[in-house]
């Protein structure tokens, strides 16, 4: 009995041992390249700046009390509305096309995700610039819609929020639909039979059974495609206009022309405040907050099969 | 493709000097930290086999990520390549060398009137000019015709929504204080004021700040007035007949990209031949044809082709040197421009 006993608990201590040694690089990983270096950017965001570039040896609160004046705020502002405008046309088109594509014949669901998949294929500078092609001002589009009279002649596709907004969408998009269909595929469709059977319109079924019933899902696509929209540098830069301007570009700016370490970190650091309070509201939302991360995780690695 | 071309070719320069000092007696290394594209790599060659040593050339793409690494420690660079400003303060904070001119034969025949005039370091004490280049405007003559020479073009509002002014706030801010009449230098409050209202008029005509997206989108038509730096509208030109430049009246800004050899260098002899090396006539004619920008060396016209000896980029008339400005490093009083800069951003 005792022998057995102590077997077991030798057992398990190896079994953990090996889970241990197998966690070890990812988390090694982690810490190096990710705790550590976001350590030291709210780190430098209380050191003082010196002009020609370095970082002083002091230390200050000034950073970040300048860094919640008024005319950052409404940079910070452009910045979560834009996001938010992102991710809610993201999750406006991808569940749709995510309950059509779960609703398909196994056969053709592959296709249709690949279909999907391949844009990514193409680079994602060549994608923004190929937008700047299809909004050229003298382009087939904007011709068509000035013929049609449905834009007058002092309005532009391009260089304009309006153009971050599109081109945005259409790069996050595929990365909302993956984990809709997910969950979506997991579905049982017979519920909404049993719904329309109870009485309930089409639209209502769709509303209050299947919604409900992939929210993971959708919690997933909103993390996705929120999180980089905040961040992001590349497009408002390409195909943003004057007024463009967002938190990611003001941060390299800080960084590289101006010369501003502690400021760049100090903005960098509110993002990654800001950024966090949805992914905690996220794992709020559901009971066992540890449950749902392995159900995101789950979730999120069936959409990559 | 040529710019892919000549990057697999750095690259293989580079895994071939690796290759070279893994075996066989081991040769000097220069170490040559520089902007990408910006020296003929045969003549990189010709020097190695004159001198029997290996050229390592490392990349950065602005000076301020260049001054960060040295001042993190980035050692083991024995010459660089800083823009005229950062120079001057590198030298200040005592990270490069003081040059010994009795090692730079070649420094007699760098031009007089761009020392005299423009340049931060007239005496060559700490740098040595490379490659100059201005900031002018370039724009599509068979739709608009002649426009006349001046800033004043931003301000028509015929052309909203297709011109663009550089996202670069010593650049941009610099055009208005020029227009205004002012030093694209000043500290005064009041001229950076004016400067400020003057941008935010034009900005109801442009489409963008940009630094990048300009040359494509000139090309294209999608814009059809354009201020940017001359290097990369001289690319642009050689491919688009519809489009000119002009240098406003008013004034306009140059800057040069000097030579310097940093305090930390492991072989300064070697630096010292370099800078020597590139800087006589017949070699900077072939750097100034491989760069469309000018190489202030006298003499390096009669070595270039027919056919670019009267380019308006590779070689800056003398009188451009008066009429330019260059930017300095204002040290704290950067801070008024970042202000006046994020101010015209947010006006509406």
């Amino acid at each position: 009995m005792a022998d057995d006993k102590s077997n077991f608990s030798a057992r398990a201590g190896a079994k953990r041992f090996t889970e241990w040694l197998f966690t070890a690089p990812s988390l090694l990983w982690l810490a190096v390249f990710f705790v550590i270096p976001s350590l030291l950017v709210f780190a430098i965001a209380f050191k003082t700046a010196d002009p020609a570039g370095g970082i002083g040896p002091g230390w200050t609160l000034d950073t970040f009390a300048n860094v919640l004046r008024s005319d950052y705020v409404s940079v910070l502002w452009r910045t979560v509305w834009v996001s938010c405008a992102i991710t809610a046309i993201c999750l406006l088109l991808g569940i749709p096309v995510g309950y059509w594509i779960a609703q398909q014949r196994e056969k053709y669901r592959y296709w249709l995700l690949l279909v999907i998949i391949i844009p990514l294929w193409t680079n994602f500078l060549i994608r923004i610039f190929a937008w700047r092609v299809l909004l050229h001002p003298d382009g087939f589009l904007r011709s068509a819609l000035l013929k049609l009279g449905i834009i007058s002649d002092d309005v532009f596709l391009l260089n304009n929020l309006g153009a971050v907004i599109t081109v945005s969408v259409y790069t996050c998009l595929p990365f909302a639909i993956l984990p809709i269909y997910a969950a979506a595929e997991k579905f049982n469709f017979s519920l909404i039979e049993a719904a329309r059977d109870l009485g309930a319109s089409r639209f209502k079924a769709f509303v209050s059974i299947f919604i409900p019933g992939i929210k993971r899902g959708i919690y997933t696509a909103i993390m996705v495609v929120f999180i980089p929209a905040m961040g992001s540098y590349a497009i408002p830069d390409l195909v943003g206009g004057v007024d463009g301007e967002m938190l990611g570009n003001k941060i390299a700016i800080r960084a590289s022309a101006n010369r501003n370490l502690p400021e760049a970190a100090a903005l960098a650091a509110l993002l990654s405040v800001i950024i966090s309070v949805p992914v905690l509201l996220v794992f709020l939302k559901q009971k066992g907050v540890l449950k749902n991360v392995i159900n995101i995780r789950r979730s999120s690695g069936d959409s990559t099969k | 493709m040529k710019k892919i071309l000549k990057y697999v070719a750095s690259a293989v320069a580079l895994c071939a000097a690796i290759a070279m000092c893994g075996c066989g007696p081991s040769k000097p290394v220069l170490n040559v930290y520089m902007w990408s594209d910006y020296i003929d790599l045969d003549l990189v060659k010709e020097f190695e086999q004159k001198y029997d040593c290996k050229v390592v050339i490392d990349i950065f793409d602005s000076n301020e990520f260049m001054y960060s690494k040295l001042k993190a420690g980035g050692a083991g660079y024995d010459l660089i390549q800083p823009s005229s400003y950062m120079a001057k303060i590198m030298y200040e904070q005592k990270m490069i060398e003081k040059l010994d001119h009795s090692k730079l034969p070649s420094l007699a025949k760098i031009n007089r009137a761009y020392l005299d005039n423009l340049a931060i370091d007239k005496k060559m004490e700490y740098s040595v000019p490379y490659m100059i280049g201005f900031t002018c405007i370039a724009y599509n003559k068979d739709k608009l015709g002649k426009i006349p020479d001046t800033w004043a073009v931003f301000g028509d509002s015929k052309l909203k929504g297709r011109m663009t002014m550089l996202n670069d706030m010593r650049e941009t801010i610099g055009a208005a204080l020029l227009f205004k009449g002012h030093s694209i230098n000043t500290t005064d409050e009041k001229h950076l004021e004016e400067a400020k209202k003057q941008i935010i008029e034009w900005k109801r005509n442009l489409a963008k700040f940009d630094n990048e997206v300009y040359k494509v989108g000139i090309r294209s038509g999608e814009f059809q007035v354009v201020q940017g730096y001359s290097g990369d509208l001289f690319q642009v030109f050689a491919e688009a007949p519809e489009l000119t430049w002009m240098c406003p009246k008013e004034g306009f800004t140059m800057c040069c990209d000097d030579w310097a050899i940093p305090v930390t260098a492991r072989n300064k002899e070697l630096a010292y031949k370099f800078i020597d090396f590139v800087m006589t006539p017949q070699n900077a004619a072939r750097n100034i044809e491989f760069t469309c920008f000018t190489c202030p060396v006298d003499g390096a016209k009669e070595f270039v082709s027919e056919e670019n000896r009267n380019h308006p980029g590779m070689f800056i008339a003398d009188e451009m040197y008066k009429k330019g400005e260059i930017i300095q490093d204002l040290g704290a009083d950067n801070a008024k421009y970042i202000k006046v800069w994020d101010e015209i951003k947010l006006a509406k």
